[in-house]
């Protein structure tokens, strides 16, 4: 039976690479890291980028290294040509026994009075010894942005897996071939699991691609995918009742993308709404996800809160499978 | 290997009944025919007897399973071709045959056999999708051959086909009801019936009004008659004369003694004729 559940699911996936839409669909993952990626050092990188001529002050490149990026150049034409570039960078130029700080003008506001600074310490001798601050820190080592960013986009392929089914059911209909594969000795349950899987390797595949491209390869690989494995249960779900329910790809995808609203007020809920208020989305297995992959993403997380958390995601979804699963059997009759 | 008592479903279970106590039996290796109009209820008995439509009265055996608690292994014995083309249409024909006889437990036919035997031998590359309708039709039909099936349920097996091509089809029937499998064949077309099939059932408004051989019913309900064109004192004369009356048996002697034949056939009952004669409806 499994071998036929394969071969299923193999159909499904070499068909789904043929179309624009689900071809997106699949590749969404890889854009959205890039995406992150692309947005991400934008918000969270608070270092200077500066450039300096090779050889001529080495004390101070590595004074400067302390508290900025540094990369050398050959001479002030490299710098120049350097400073040019797209990006915020700080030229240290020299001119005569003194320097001056070279910037393109378009630089986020407040940088160049950084770069400036370090230079004006570093003229004065200034060391970080000599200052007195205490610091008391929470100790929080993940770029926020960048963890929200990734934990959505996680629950996005969770989603999209759903969307992928309701897109392959509606080909069926199509075609109408669902009659002929209720003529093969593949039973109903099995043929709905085998519709399933695709449901479930996207978004894993999706998770995998979004944290090793942002660069979160150090989490608890386990625990994040039993989170995921259990977020694509309510889209499977939905994904079968509306690839069922709608007669058109587009109509589906519609009725799909409705499950982005109580994942937005999840996290909404989770990230914006005070403590006593968070009841209100513990109806969405989302708002669980959402919870139980931030502990993933921050280093944080432990097995008894992961598995708590996929429980509930569990419970709802058995829940909604009650509800929806007498309408997903008539419906492939 | 079909045996059905008492075959009754209701759609709306509003005692509005599609079939009403239906009964009958194909013997292994018969071409049983299910003939009537649209709306007749063959369908739904097809439909019951495969186990796409969930049995609520009556007792029905399908290959030595019993319908009520279908079996998954049954359907490695039966083999459907459906009226509707039901193929995957961004699959190639060959790739879809392959997918298909994955599905199954039993020993299947090649897919590039059975792409030759239906006249697609060289389109096993394009997508089913690019496909005309008779294309499509006779991927179907080739599918449902794949397991090798020793019960073929056939519904409207040369529909939409060129008559080339739908004579073909009705070979592969005969080469394979030949070789020992039983044929159950759904059509509103008497011809391809009369032509293929060692029974028929006539069913109307969900009850079977009449089984026998097509033989058999033309020799209960048909005339004997002969029609002849003929040229009597310059005028062209159409007649039609029983083989039994003498009356009229007299007369065609005086013809042909007498007048010049310009044609002369012998005209048995067609199979439409029999069916509106026993089940006083026509087929469409």
């Amino acid at each position: 039976m499994l071998k036929k559940m394969f071969t299923i699911f193999r159909r499904d996936a070499k068909v789904n690479t043929r179309e624009f839409l689900t071809a997106y669909i699949m590749l969404a993952p890889v854009i959205f890291a890039i995406a992150i990626n692309l947005i991400a050092p934008g918000i969270n990188d608070t270092t200077v980028n500066l450039a300096l001529v090779k050889g001529d002050d080495e004390q101070m490149v590595a004074y400067l290294e302390d508290f900025a990026k540094v990369d050398v150049f050959k001479d002030v034409a490299a710098l120049e040509k350097r400073v040019g570039r797209r990006d915020d960078v700080f030229a240290i130029v020299p001119d005569g026994d003194d320097y001056y700080v070279l910037q393109q003008g378009n630089e986020v506001e407040g940088l160049e009075q950084y770069a400036t600074m370090m230079l004006t310490f570093y003229q004065e001798g200034m060391r970080i010894e000599d200052s007195t601050a205490i610091i008391h820190s929470f100790d929080r080592t993940v770029p926020p942005l960048k963890k929200l960013l990734v934990n959505i986009f996680m629950m996005f392929s969770a989603i999209m897996g759903g969307m992928l089914i309701a897109i392959n059911i509606i080909e069926e209909k199509e075609d109408r071939t669902i009659r002929a594969i209720n003529l093969t000795p593949i039973s109903r349950t099995a043929y709905i699991f085998a519709k399933s899987v695709i449901g479930i390797t996207l978004p894993l595949y999706g998770s995998v691609v979004l944290v090793v491209f942002t660069g979160f390869r150090g989490i608890d690989w386990g625990q994040m995918m039993v989170l995921i494995v259990v977020s694509t249960l309510i889209s499977i779900l939905v994904g079968f009742t509306e690839g069922l329910k709608n007669e058109t790809v587009m109509d589906a995808a519609g009725s799909v993308k409705m499950l982005f609203l109580p994942m937005a007020g999840a996290v909404a809920v989770a990230e914006m709404v005070g403590e006593k208020w968070q009841w209100v989305a513990y109806w969405v297995p989302f708002y669980w996800t959402y919870k139980g992959v931030d502990s993933v993403l921050t280093y944080n997380a432990n097995w008894g809160t992961t598995l708590l958390y996929a429980l509930f995601v569990v419970i709802i979804s058995i829940v909604a499978y009650l509800i929806l699963m007498p309408g997903i059997r008539k419906g492939l009759e | 290997m079909i045996k059905v008592n008492g075959l009754s479903h209701s759609y709306n279970k509003d005692g509005k009944y599609a079939v009403k106590d239906v009964s009958f039996e194909v013997k292994e290796g018969e071409v049983f025919g299910f003939l009537g109009p649209s709306g007749a209820g063959k369908s739904t008995t097809q439909n019951i007897l495969t186990g796409l439509l969930k049995l609520q009265e009556g007792e029905v055996t399908v290959a030595g399973y019993d319908v009520k608690h279908i079996k998954n292994e049954m359907f490695n014995r039966i083999g459907m071709s459906f009226e509707q083309s039901n193929v995957y249409s961004k699959m190639t024909a060959k790739e879809n045959l392959d997918f298909y006889r994955k599905l199954f437990d039993v020993e299947t036919k090649e897919p590039q056999f059975l792409l030759d035997l239906v006249g697609l031998g060289d389109k096993g590359n394009i997508k089913a999708g690019e496909f005309s309708k008779g294309m499509k039709h006779r991927l179907t039909f080739a599918r449902s051959m794949i397991n090798n099936p020793t019960l073929w349920f056939l519904d409207e097996p040369t529909t939409g086909l060129d008559p080339s091509i739908a004579a073909d089809i009705k070979d592969i029937i005969k080469a394979e009801n030949k070789k020992g499998v039983t044929v159950f064949l759904t059509t509103h077309n008497m011809y391809i019936a009369d032509e293929l099939c060692d029974r028929v059932a006539f069913i109307v408004d969900g009850d079977i009004k009449l089984i026998d051989s097509p033989k058999n019913l033309k020799m209960q309900y048909g005339d004997k008659l002969v029609e002849v064109e003929y040229i009597k004192d310059g005028e062209t004369i159409n007649e039609s004369l029983s083989t039994i009356e003498e009356n009229d048996k007299k007369k065609l002697q005086d013809i042909i003694g007498q007048s010049d034949i310009q044609t002369m056939h012998t005209k048995e009952a067609t199979l439409e004729e029999i069916f509106i004669k026993g089940t006083g409806r026509g087929l469409i």
